[in-house]
C-alpha cells in the first residue's frame, strides 16, 4: 500500500545489502542464542540436583544404550534380556525402538574417537537439550516456509522453552520423545518442502527422516497419518498436482520400506489398520495421476465421464478390499491403544493397564496454560491467519491444530505432539502482529474519516491482510454491519496512525513475551525439573532437602543381594530397579505381558497364603514397595492398588473383585474401617508392617491417605522385612523359604514364637458300618 | 528363541558305618538311665568311628550350639523323664539344629509330656495324651503288656530280611500327611495305646471303633518308629521310647533260642538317621550343545542339549564317596514355570555314576532351569 507518512523514520542512508547482511547475522545470532536458552533452561534437573537419569523408561534407555555402546551394535540387535520379565525374558532388539540408544552410541563413539572420554551417561543425560536446539532449528526452518524469517524466529523461541516440550526433554529425561520431536519437525519440514517445490530429493530426505522416527518413537504413526490427510485434504480440495504426487510417492514408498527395516515395526505397515491410511492414499493418488494422464491425452467427453467412474470404483474396491482383508485377519484390527483415543472411557472398561498409567488419562485444562501459556491464546489466531492464505503447506497446520488438539485433549502425553503446532501457528500470528505494528507506514487517510479510524484501537489488523477490514466503529451491529465488517472494503483507507498506538499494542506485545519467559522458567525450574527418583522438599528455613530413598534402597539391593535374586515390585519400577540394582524383575515398564502383569496384581492383593505359592513359583526373593504414607508421597503403592486389583481382576475375575477392596459405603480405607480384603492384602500388609510402631503409642497417622491406622501392625508369615529406607518409601521384604519341616509358615512361625498347638486327633482312617 | 539355562538342582537323597556328616555325637541321657543299659547300642556308635559325648540334659555344657554354630553332628536324646532341659535345650532349637546341619535322634516318653513329645506335633505326628503306652495283649508272653515283640514291617530303611521281632515298649504314634515322612516300624494291629493295662476303658475303645475310629488310638496304622527328612537333608529319628534301644531288649529273646532284632534294628535306623546309608549326592551338572563341550549361556531353538550329571553315594564302610548308577527312574525337567520338557534322565553303562540325557530345546524363549527332582522315602 502506498503510503505518504510514516509513524518514524527509518534510517534512509543503508544499501539493501546491508540490510540482508545484518539481518541474516541477526538471524544466526539469534538462532544461537535461542539454542542457548533451549539447553539452558534444560539444566535446571542438574543444576538443582545432579547428573542423572530420571523417572522410569530413561532407565531402561539408558541400561540399553550401556550395553549398545559396550558391546556394538550386533550384540544390541541380537541382545536377549533374561532378567527382565522374569522368567520369560525380553527379546530387546525386537521389542525396542533403537533410534535413541543408537544416537547416543554414534555421539558416544564419535567423542570417543576424538579422544573426548565422555561417560556414556552424561551423554543420555545431555542429549534431549542438545535435540531440543535442534528442534528450535527445525522449527525455525518449519514456520519459515509457513511465513517468513521473522516469525520462524519466533517459532523457534517458543518451541524452545515452551514447558509442553521441555516436560519431556529436560536433561535427563533420557526418553525417545527426546529426539522424536526434532525428527517430526524435521521431518514435516521436508514435507512441506518436498510438495512446494516438487522436488523428490526433499521426498526422499522426509522419507529418510521418517524412517529415524520410526527408529525412535511409537508416536511415527502420528507422521503416517498427518502426511496421506494433507495429501487427501489437498487432493479433495482439487489441489492434485504433480508436485504432490512426487513428494507423496517419493515419500511413502522410500518411507514406508525403511520403516520395515525397524524389527519391532516389521511388516506392520501392510498388516495393520493404522498404517492402512497411508496406503491408502498411496494409491489414490496412483489412480489420480494415471486419470490425469490418460485425460491429457484423450479428448472424448464420453470418454471423460467413463474415466471417472472407473477412478471411482477403483477407489472403492480398494477400501472395500481393505476391509476385507481387515475381515480376513490379513491386516490386524485397530489396537486397544488406538480405540481409547477415541473413546476415553474404552481403557478403563477393556485394557486397564493402559487407564492405569496417568499420563494416558485425558489432560486438564490448566495443563493447556501451564504447558503454554498465551500460545495457546495465540493458537487459534494464528490457524486463523493460515486461512487467509490457505496456500498447500498453511492447510497443513490447519490439519495438524486440529488433530492434535483432539489428541491433546484425550491424553495428557500427546500434549507434546500439539506444542510445536501451537508454536507455529502462535508465532506466525504474533509476528503478524509485530509486522503490523512496526511497519512505519501511515495509511493514506482523507481527513473527515481520519477520526473516526483513528478511534478504533482494535484495528489489529495488518496491511497485509485485506481480507478482513477493521471495525465499523459505532452503530448498533445489524446482520449487514456484521457480515460488512468481513467485506473488503478497498474504498476504505485502513491502517495504524501514530506512534502512540503502535507503542501500545508492542509493548504489550513485549509484555507478554517477558511473562512467557518468566513463566516457562518458573514452570521449568518447579514442574518439570524434578528426576522422581530424587525428591526434593524444603526445610523450615528454605534451605533444600534431598529425600534420596529410591537409590538408598536400590543400592542396597545391588549389594546385599545375590546377582540373581529376583525382585517383585509393581511394573513402575520394573526399569528403574533393572538399572539402579541390577536385580531380575518380574513386570517392568514395557509392559508387554497383560497376564504377567496381572500375575504380580494377584500376589499384591491376595493373602499372604494365596501369594506365597505364586512367589515361590516365579522364584521371587524380595518384593520391594513404595510407601508414602509416612513422608506423604502420595505416589505410592497404596494408591495405585486399585489398579493392581482392576488388572488382576480382569484375568482372574473370580478370585480378585475390586469391590471387596472397598467399604460397604464405597470408601477406599486403610484405617479400622478397611474392608477384610484390603487388610489381609500382601500390599497392606508390607506397607503398614510395624508402622504404628514408628508412632510411639501415638496414634499412627497415614499422611498421603490422611487416615489413622490401627496400632496393632500387620502380621507377615510369609515374608520377612528386609530393608526400609530412612523415610520409608522404598520398602523390600524378603520372601522365607519353604519350612525345614514342611509346615505351613504360619504354623512355623507361631511355634518359633513359642505359641502352643492345639492338641490333634489321629486322623480317621475308617468309616463304621452301621 | 533362546532359552536361557539355569542349573538348578533339588535332589532328594536316600540310604549306611560312618557318617557322611561328621562324627561327633552328643548323647543327652537321663541320669536315671544307666549308660551300661545302652551298652550295645552305644558302643556299636563307637566301633564304627563316632566319638560319644554324654551330657545329662540339665547340665549346660557341652552346650549343643555356641555362637549359631552347632557343636556336634549328631544329637541323641534319651531323656523320657525330664520335663525341663537346660537353656540351649528348647523345641525351638531343635528345630534350629536341623537348619544347622545335625542330625536328631528324638525318644519320647510314654509317661509325660516333655519338650521332645511337644515337638513331635512339629513334625507332624501325632502324639496320643501323656501317659498311655502301647498295650497289646497278644501273642500271649510272659512280659508285661507293654512289652511288646513288634515283627519289622517293610520300610525303604531297615532292611527286614532275616530280621527278627523287635521288643518294643513305649508310646505310638500317628502320622498326618506329610512327604518328609518315613515310616520304618509300625505298631502290631492287635495293640493299642491306653491309660493302664486293666483293660477298664476296652468298652471305650470298642464305642470308638464304633464311631469310625475317631480318637481311636489303635491299629497297624500306629506308628513305633519314624524317620523324617527335613528340607535341608538332615535327618531326625522319632522312636516311641528308649527301651528298644537298651541292652536288656537287645538280649531278651523273641523267639526261642534267638536274641531279638533290636540290635540290628536300632543300628540300622540310626545308621540312616546319622546319614550314613542312603546318601546321595549330585557331584556335578554340565549341559552343552551336541558336539560342544562348554557350556553357552543361551541356547536357541532347535539346538540339541547335553545334559549329564554324577551321583555317587556314600559309602560308610570305606567312608568313600562312590559312583552310583543304581537309579533308573532318574527325570530331569527343563522348567520355566512349567516343565516344558519332562525327560528319563537315564545312567550311562560305560561311566558309573554318570547320567546323560540329550533332547531338542523348546521354541520358546525365557529362563529355563534344569531340574532334577528325585524325592524318595528312605
Amino acid at each position: 500500500m502506498a503510503t505518504n507518512s510514516k509513524a518514524y523514520s527509518l534510517p534512509s542512508n543503508v544499501s539493501p545489502e546491508t540490510v540482508a547482511n545484518t539481518s541474516s547475522l541477526l538471524r544466526i545470532v539469534s538462532l544461537a542464542l535461542i539454542s542457548g536458552a533451549a539447553i539452558a533452561s534444560r539444566l535446571f534437573a542438574v543444576v538443582n540436583f545432579e547428573s542423572i537419569i530420571h523417572e522410569f523408561d530413561p532407565w531402561f534407555n539408558y541400561r540399553a544404550t550401556r550395553v549398545l555402546a559396550s558391546k556394538g551394535f550386533y550384540a544390541f540387535w541380537n541382545w536377549f534380556d533374561p532378567t527382565a520379565w522374569y522368567p520369560l525374558g525380553r527379546v530387546v532388539g525386537g521389542t525396542v525402538y533403537p533410534g535413541l540408544m543408537a544416537t547416543s552410541g554414534v555421539i558416544y563413539n564419535i567423542l570417543h574417537a576424538l579422544h573426548l572420554p565422555v561417560d556414556i551417561r552424561n551423554i543420555c543425560v545431555l542429549l534431549a537439550p542438545g535435540f531440543s536446539a535442534l528442534t528450535a532449528w527445525s522449527t525455525y526452518m518449519f514456520t519459515k516456509e509457513m511465513k517468513d524469517e521473522s516469525a520462524g524466529l519466533l517459532a523457534a523461541a517458543f518451541i524452545g522453552i515452551v514447558p509442553g516440550y521441555i516436560s519431556r526433554s529436560v536433561a535427563g529425561s533420557y526418553d525417545n520423545e527426546a529426539i522424536a520431536i526434532f525428527l517430526l519437525m524435521f521431518t514435516f519440514y521436508c514435507w512441506i518442502k518436498a510438495l512446494k517445490t516438487g522436488s523428490a530429493l526433499f521426498g526422499t530426505l522426509a522419507a529418510l527422516f521418517y524412517f529415524y522416527m520410526v527408529a525412535a518413537w511409537g508416536g511415527y504413526a502420528f507422521i503416517t497419518n498427518m502426511i496421506p490427510l494433507h495429501a487427501l485434504a489437498l487432493i479433495l480440495m482439487g489441489r492434485y498436482s504433480s508436485r504432490l504426487y512426487v513428494a507423496y510417492s517419493s515419500w511413502y514408498a522410500i518411507g514406508t520400506l525403511a520403516s520395515m527395516q525397524v524389527p519391532f515395526v516389521g511388516f506392520q505397515p501392510v498388516r495393520t489398520s493404522e498404517h492402512m491410511g497411508a496406503l491408502g492414499v498411496f494409491g489414490l493418488l496412483q489412480i489420480i495421476a494415471f486419470a490425469e494422464l490418460v485425460r491429457s491425452h484423450v479428448s472424448s467427453k464420453q470418454f471423460q465421464s467413463l474415466l471417472y467412474a472407473s477412478v471411482i470404483g477403483a477407489g472403492i474396491l480398494g477400501t472395500a478390499g481393505i476391509v476385507g482383508l481387515t475381515y480376513k485377519g490379513w491386516i490386524a484390527p485397530w489396537t486397544g491403544r488406538f480405540y481409547s483415543l477415541w473413546d476415553t472411557g474404552y481403557a478403563k472398561k477393556y485394557i486397564p493397564i493402559i487407564a492405569s498409567v496417568s499420563e494416558h488419562q485425558p489432560t486438564a485444562w490448566p495443563s493447556f496454560f501451564m504447558d503454554l501459556h498465551f500460545l495457546i491464546f495465540l493458537f487459534p489466531a494464528g490457524v486463523a491467519m493460515c486461512f487467509k492464505q490457505l496456500r498447500d503447506e498453511h492447510v497443513f497446520v490447519i490439519i495438524y491444530a486440529v488433530v492434535a488438539s483432539y489428541f491433546a485433549g484425550v491424553m495428557v502425553r500427546l500434549m507434546l505432539t500439539l506444542t510445536p503446532c501451537v508454536c507455529v501457528a502462535a508465532a506466525v500470528a504474533f509476528s503478524s502482529l509485530l509486522d503490523t505494528y512496526i511497519d512505519p507506514a501511515e495509511p493514506n487517510v482523507p481527513k473527515e474519516e481520519a477520526e473516526a479510524t483513528e478511534a478504533d484501537p482494535g484495528a489489529a489488523d495488518a496491511p497485509t491482510t485485506p481480507k478482513k477490514a477493521k471495525k465499523a466503529s459505532a452503530p448498533p451491529p445489524t446482520l449487514g454491519d456484521f457480515v460488512g465488517k468481513f467485506v473488503v472494503d478497498e474504498k476504505k483507507p485502513h491502517g495504524i496512525f501514530g506512534l502512540n498506538t503502535r507503542l501500545a499494542v508492542i509493548l504489550n506485545a513485549l509484555a507478554m513475551l517477558v511473562f512467557f519467559v518468566l513463566h516457562c522458567t518458573w514452570v521449568t525450574a518447579n514442574a518439570y525439573s524434578s528426576p522422581s527418583v530424587v525428591l526434593a522438599s524444603s526445610n523450615p528455613d528454605g534451605s533444600q532437602h534431598i529425600i534420596d530413598d529410591f537409590r538408598e534402597a536400590y543400592y542396597w539391593l545391588r549389594q546385599n543381594t545375590p546377582q540373581d535374586a529376583v525382585v517383585m515390585s509393581w511394573w513402575d519400577y520394573g526399569y528403574q530397579i533393572a538399572g539402579m540394582a541390577d536385580r531380575p524383575t518380574l513386570v517392568d515398564n514395557n509392559t508387554w505381558n497383560n497376564t504377567h502383569i496381572a500375575t504380580v496384581g494377584k500376589a499384591m492383593s491376595s493373602s499372604e497364603e494365596v501369594a506365597y505359592p505364586i512367589l515361590r513359583k516365579h522364584d521371587v526373593d524380595y518384593v520391594l514397595i513404595i510407601f508414602g504414607g509416612l513422608l506423604g508421597y502420595s505416589g505410592d503403592d497404596i494408591n495405585k492398588f486399585l489398579w493392581m486389583v482392576r488388572i488382576a481382576q480382569g484375568v482372574w475375575p473370580n478370585e480378585i473383585q475390586e469391590p471387596n477392596y472397598f467399604t460397604p459405603r464405597g470408601e477406599y480405607r486403610v484405617d479400622d474401617q478397611a474392608p477384610p480384603a484390603m487388610k489381609n492384602s500382601l500390599m497392606y500388609k508390607m506397607s503398614y508392617y510395624r508402622f504404628a510402631e514408628l508412632f510411639g503409642g501415638q496414634p499412627a497417622q497415614d499422611r498421603v491417605r490422611g487416615q489413622q491406622i490401627s496400632k496393632t501392625s500387620p502380621t507377615l508369615d510369609y515374608l520377612d522385612e528386609a530393608f526400609t529406607s530412612e523415610n520409608w518409601i522404598v520398602r523390600i521384604y524378603q520372601v522365607r523359604k519353604e519350612d525345614l519341616l514342611g509346615r505351613d509358615l504360619k504354623l512355623a512361625n507361631a511355634f518359633e514364637a513359642g505359641r502352643k498347638r492345639k492338641k490333634q486327633k489321629p486322623p480317621v482312617r475308617r468309616r463304621a458300618i452301621a | 528363541m533362546a532359552a536361557w539355562l539355569l542349573a538348578l538342582l533339588g535332589l532328594a537323597i536316600s540310604a549306611c558305618a560312618k557318617s557322611s556328616t561328621g562324627n561327633s555325637v552328643l548323647v543327652l541321657l537321663e541320669p536315671s538311665l544307666d549308660k551300661a543299659n545302652f551298652s550295645t547300642f552305644f558302643n556299636g556308635l563307637t566301633e564304627s568311628g563316632y566319638e560319644l559325648t554324654f551330657r545329662a540334659p540339665r547340665d549346660a555344657k557341652p552346650a549343643v550350639i555356641e555362637d549359631d554354630v552347632a557343636q556336634f553332628s549328631h544329637v541323641v536324646v534319651f531323656a523320657p523323664d525330664t520335663k525341663s532341659f537346660a537353656q540351649d535345650v528348647t523345641p525351638q532349637s531343635l528345630v534350629s539344629l536341623l537348619s544347622k546341619g545335625t542330625n536328631l535322634l528324638l525318644a519320647l516318653s510314654p509317661k509325660k509330656q516333655t519338650i521332645v513329645n511337644s515337638l513331635a506335633a512339629e513334625f507332624s505326628l501325632i502324639l496320643p495324651p501323656p501317659g498311655t503306652p502301647l498295650i497289646s495283649h497278644f501273642p500271649e508272653r510272659d512280659t508285661p503288656a507293654t512289652v511288646i515283640p513288634v515283627k519289622p514291617t517293610e520300610n525303604p530303611i531297615v532292611p527286614t530280611k532275616g530280621l527278627l521281632p523287635v521288643w518294643f515298649s513305649g508310646v505310638p504314634f500317628a502320622y498326618s500327611p506329610n512327604p518328609l515322612l518315613v515310616p520304618i516300624l509300625n505298631a502290631p494291629s492287635e495293640s493299642f495305646a491306653a491309660d493302664s493295662t486293666t483293660d477298664s476303658g476296652a468298652e471305650g475303645i470298642v464305642e470308638a471303633a464304633d464311631k469310625g475310629g475317631e480318637g481311636l488310638w489303635a491299629g497297624s496304622q500306629l506308628a513305633l518308629v519314624a524317620g523324617f527328612q527335613a528340607h535341608g537333608d538332615t535327618r531326625v529319628l522319632w522312636a516311641g521310647g528308649v527301651d528298644m534301644f537298651s541292652d536288656e531288649f537287645a538280649q531278651k529273646e523273641s523267639a526261642k533260642g534267638q536274641q531279638s532284632g533290636n540290635a540290628q534294628f536300632v543300628r540300622d535306623a540310626a545308621a540312616w538317621a546319622f546319614r550314613e546309608s542312603k546318601v546321595l549326592r549330585i557331584d556335578s551338572v554340565a549341559h552343552h550343545r551336541v558336539n560342544e563341550t562348554e557350556p553357552r549361556e543361551t541356547y536357541t531353538t532347535n539346538d540339541h542339549v547335553v545334559f549329564n550329571t554324577h551321583i555317587s553315594m556314600f559309602n560308610p564302610k570305606t567312608s568313600v564317596w562312590e559312583p552310583y548308577s543304581g537309579i533308573s527312574d532318574l527325570q530331569l525337567e527343563f522348567t520355566m514355570l512349567d516343565p516344558h520338557i519332562r525327560t528319563s534322565l537315564p545312567p550311562v553303562p560305560s561311566n558309573p555314576g554318570e547320567y546323560e540325557v540329550t533332547f531338542r530345546v523348546p521354541d520358546r524363549h525365557g529362563v529355563f532351569k534344569f531340574i532334577i527332582d528325585y524325592k524318595r522315602k528312605g
